[in-house]
């Protein structure tokens, strides 16, 4: 079921919040919860809900398990068991088919008589995100931060929460810990208005704006042959700012339906365009997969206290799993890399003292070295990331005035460049201070009626892939 | 990701457990809800009193869609004499020119696709030429594309009692579908387009017909404006086939083939053998679909086979150009090919009917 979809916000949210705040009793409104989740995931392909369910259960009595020892060497089984599991389920349904292939790519450029079939195997809707979540209350219970929870609802409703499930944020259970336990017993009125709130802004960033940007970015992606310079960057812009749009208005929706539950989730986007150095990028963009890989990866590793080569292979290597995290491709790995890379040179130039103290020439350094690595992000192959990239620093030429005319819309041109301007300038969702005042309700209303008529043809958000 | 000395902020979503005094968020939440299904309310309103795709039935005014289906209603009631051929299908068939036909059978022909053809728009036609002309004509070429011609009955058909009569138990119920379009900007612009169109100004169709169905405006276009759109409707397509490839559905719905198989029991029972065309798809788009495997071809392949087990008809598979000298240059967008490459279609269709349309 997708957030954007008339049978979620007319025939499941409505139905689901009525119950919610009308149930009295603790452990039916989360049992409900966590049915009405099941059902939220059930929809899309109900083979995968046991798949789900085996994560859940294993890491709730791998957790109580690892609590109820202090042999060490016990912890540990348990704790590798537990993520064994996790990883091993993930590694199946997304990367098995991408090793075989690359595999067979392999044996056939050296020329080896291989022909390993081609895997179809279909890849259970939000499983990188929900292993996530699940595998950061285990290793959280196992290095003693926390206690886990004995109330299986608790737990369950944890995993599933429908707001989260598919594509974050991703949630730890310290975030929702304390909320879980006493659940909000009443909708206040501020709770309801800032979940409309975030709830519509997320509408219209999906809806009015990242789908607005998809055809003609996808149009310029489907003919790297032809692009020039302008049209390359045209389109390096246009998906960077489709996918800032598409995901930030997810994460905004998920915090608004989450409010509007009476849970509160962490902020996931904080105006990552206006980043001044790529740390600072990761700082601001996907913040809650950006905090688990540094908790759960790149800390573990050795972080940044083993001197300066160290550190710079630490990141990366975290990088490289974070890209292979996005999906089991080639390019996913390469951007993982090429980002890597970019932390540790930014390491290293701090460390020497070579960073610029001009904050716009940061900005717009940091900008354009984002905007291309998600050429590599969205290009369908490596080849065809080359070719964009190489149109992006002049070897595919200029356009004549004719040829931008066939490439680029009136409207694609005057869409950018109002939202490159936006996200420059204006706050972000975050940031906005909402005010009791009718005109604002009026505003947060109409907006969502605008939205709500774009859902025609809902377009499935870019993150749902991973 | 930063050196693991610094702090990464994390922070939630505000803490609104408390209502505090005296900043009542209630008024806000009235009016967001008054406003958003209040302007949901109205433009559905106001799409409903237009009326534009006539899927309301409120009639007041002429509707924005193609009112082709009366049109060749019309033509066909006109007709002096049966057609030998009869040629069904959507807009992709309408460039066929019976006059074309003529010129390599022999037989007078009669072009009754229509926009948006379904089965059901093949069905109607076909009973209400044989009605007609008393059991005529008994030669047919229709045009399908890989969905074989779905089962949809376009409002149109059943707001003509000429039409309407060969569906029974079909009504125009509003469904919760249609409530989902008449709040939909599509429909909003249509709506605008026909208050401009024919409240201000006279209504118009866009396209006309001449006696024997073919279109009456030229498709061979030489412009380099032309060539320079079809690339740009290639592309788009193509875009658009390799962000949302196409997926083998589940099992297929034999209700939605029930007026293509009527049609086809109907003409068989009158000793005809239709000619079913595979519709052609544009080279590049057909390389982009072949990469996903194309699954609505194979089911498409698969379901028409079996078919054939029961009923008698020529299937002349059509989608590939160079199968019947097709070029990528003449097509009028990634969809439609123009006059042209029709009549090499036509070529190939006749050469292969198998006597079909002898």
């Amino acid at each position: 079921m997708l957030f954007n979809s008339y049978v979620f916000l007319f025939g499941f949210l409505p139905p689901v919040l009525l119950l919610w705040w009308g149930l009295r009793e603790k452990n039916l409104r989360l049992a409900f919860l966590t049915a009405a989740s099941w059902t939220f995931y059930a929809w899309w392909d109900w083979r995968f809900l046991p798949l789900m369910l085996t994560t859940t259960m294993i890491d709730y009595y791998a957790a109580l398990l690892i609590d109820r020892t202090d042999d060490e060497r016990r912890r540990r089984l348990i704790l590798i068991l537990s993520l064994g599991t996790n990883l091993g389920l993930l590694a199946y349904f997304k990367y098995v088919s991408f090793f075989v292939d690359s595999l067979d790519g392999i044996g056939k450029a050296l020329g080896l008589p291989v022909d390993l079939p081609t895997l179809k195997i279909l890849l259970p809707i939000g499983i990188s995100f929900y292993t996530f979540n699940s595998m950061s209350y285990t290793i959280d219970v196992y290095r003693r931060q926390m206690k886990p929870t004995k109330h299986l609802l608790e737990y369950t409703s944890f995993v599933a929460l429908f707001p989260h499930l598919i594509a974050g944020p991703i949630v730890r259970y310290t975030d929702l810990a304390e909320q879980l336990k006493r659940p909000a017993r009443v909708l206040t009125s501020r709770m309801a208005a800032l979940g409309l709130f975030f709830l519509a802004c997320g509408l219209v960033k999906k809806l009015l704006l990242a789908d607005q940007l998809d055809p003609h970015v996808d149009l310029l992606f489907a003919q790297p042959d032809d692009l020039g310079f302008v049209s390359a960057w045209a389109a390096a812009f246009g998906y960077s700012l489709q996918l800032y749009f598409d995901f930030s208005g997810y994460s905004d929706m998920a915090v608004g339906l989450a409010l509007l539950i009476g849970f509160r989730f962490p902020q996931n986007f904080n105006s990552p365009f206006k980043a001044q150095n790529i740390s600072d990028f990761w700082r601001r963009w996907h913040m809650t997969l950006s905090s688990w890989i540094r908790d759960y990866l790149f800390i573990p590793l050795g972080g940044s206290h083993r001197g300066t080569a160290r550190t710079t292979a630490n990141l990366v290597v975290t990088m490289f799993l974070a890209g292979l995290w996005h999906g089991a491709a080639a390019t996913f790995v390469v951007w993982g890399l090429v980002h890597g890379a970019l932390l540790g040179g930014h390491g290293l130039l701090r460390k020497l003292g070579l960073t610029s103290p001009i904050v716009l020439l940061n900005r717009a350094v940091t900008l354009l070295l984002v905007v291309a690595a998600f050429v590599i992000f969205r290009a369908p192959d490596l080849h065809t990331a080359g070719l964009i990239l190489s149109s992006m620093v002049g070897f595919g030429g200029v356009e004549s005035v004719e040829q931008l005319r066939n490439l680029l819309s009136l409207e694609f041109a005057v869409i950018l460049a109002v939202l490159f301007a936006f996200v420059q300038l204006a706050p972000n969702t975050w940031e906005l201070n909402v005010r009791p005042r009718v005109a604002y309700g009026v505003a947060i209303g109409l907006a969502s009626a605008l939205a709500i008529m774009s859902i025609a043809e809902p377009h499935p958000f870019i993150y749902f892939q991973f | 990701m930063r050196a693991d000395s610094d702090t990464l902020p994390r922070h939630l979503a505000p803490d609104a457990t408390r209502e505090g005094a005296g900043d009542s968020y209630r008024g806000l939440v009235a009016a967001a809800l008054v406003a958003c299904f209040g302007l949901l309310g109205a433009v559905f309103t106001l799409n409903v009193l237009v009326d534009p795709l006539a899927i309301a039935g409120t009639g007041l005014v002429e509707p924005a869609v193609e009112t082709d289906r009366a049109v060749k209603l019309d033509l066909i009631e006109d007709l002096p004499q049966s057609p030998e051929i009869l040629i069904l299908g959507s807009s992709r068939a309408r460039q066929a020119e019976p006059s074309f036909v003529r010129r390599l059978t022999g037989h007078t022909g009669f072009n009754a696709a229509v926009t948006g053809g379904t089965a059901a728009d093949a069905w109607v036609m076909t009973l209400f030429a044989a009605d007609r002309f008393s059991g005529e004509p008994r030669r047919f070429i229709w045009f399908v594309d890989v969905g074989i011609a779905t089962n949809g009955v376009n409002p149109e058909l059943l707001d003509d009692p000429r039409a309407s009569r060969y569906f029974s138990g079909k009504s125009l119920d509003f469904t919760l579908d249609d409530v989902a379009t008449y709040i939909s900007p599509q429909a909003t612009r249509a709506s605008w387009r026909v208050l401009r169109a024919c409240v201000l100004d006279t209504c118009s169709n866009r396209v006309r017909y001449l006696p024997d169905g073919s279109i009456d405006q030229p498709s061979l276009r030489f412009l380099p404006e032309q060539s320079a759109s079809l690339r740009r409707s290639v592309a788009q397509l193509v875009a658009g086939t390799r962000a949302r490839p196409p997926r083998a559905g589940g099992r297929i719905d034999p209700l939605r083939y029930v007026y293509f198989e009527r049609a086809i029991t109907f003409m068989n029972e009158r000793d005809a053998r239709p000619v079913i065309v595979l519709n052609p798809v544009h080279p590049e788009v057909l390389a982009e679909l072949s990469k996903h495997g194309y699954p609505g071809r194979k089911s498409a392949l698969a379901y028409l086979e079996r078919l054939q087990r029961r009923l008698d008809f020529v299937f002349v598979d059509a989608q590939d150009i160079t199968r019947w000298d097709g070029t990528a240059a003449d097509w009028s967008n990634a969809t439609h090919v123009n006059r042209r490459n029709m009549r090499r279609l036509l070529r190939y269709v006749v050469a292969e009917s198998d006597g079909a349309l002898r």
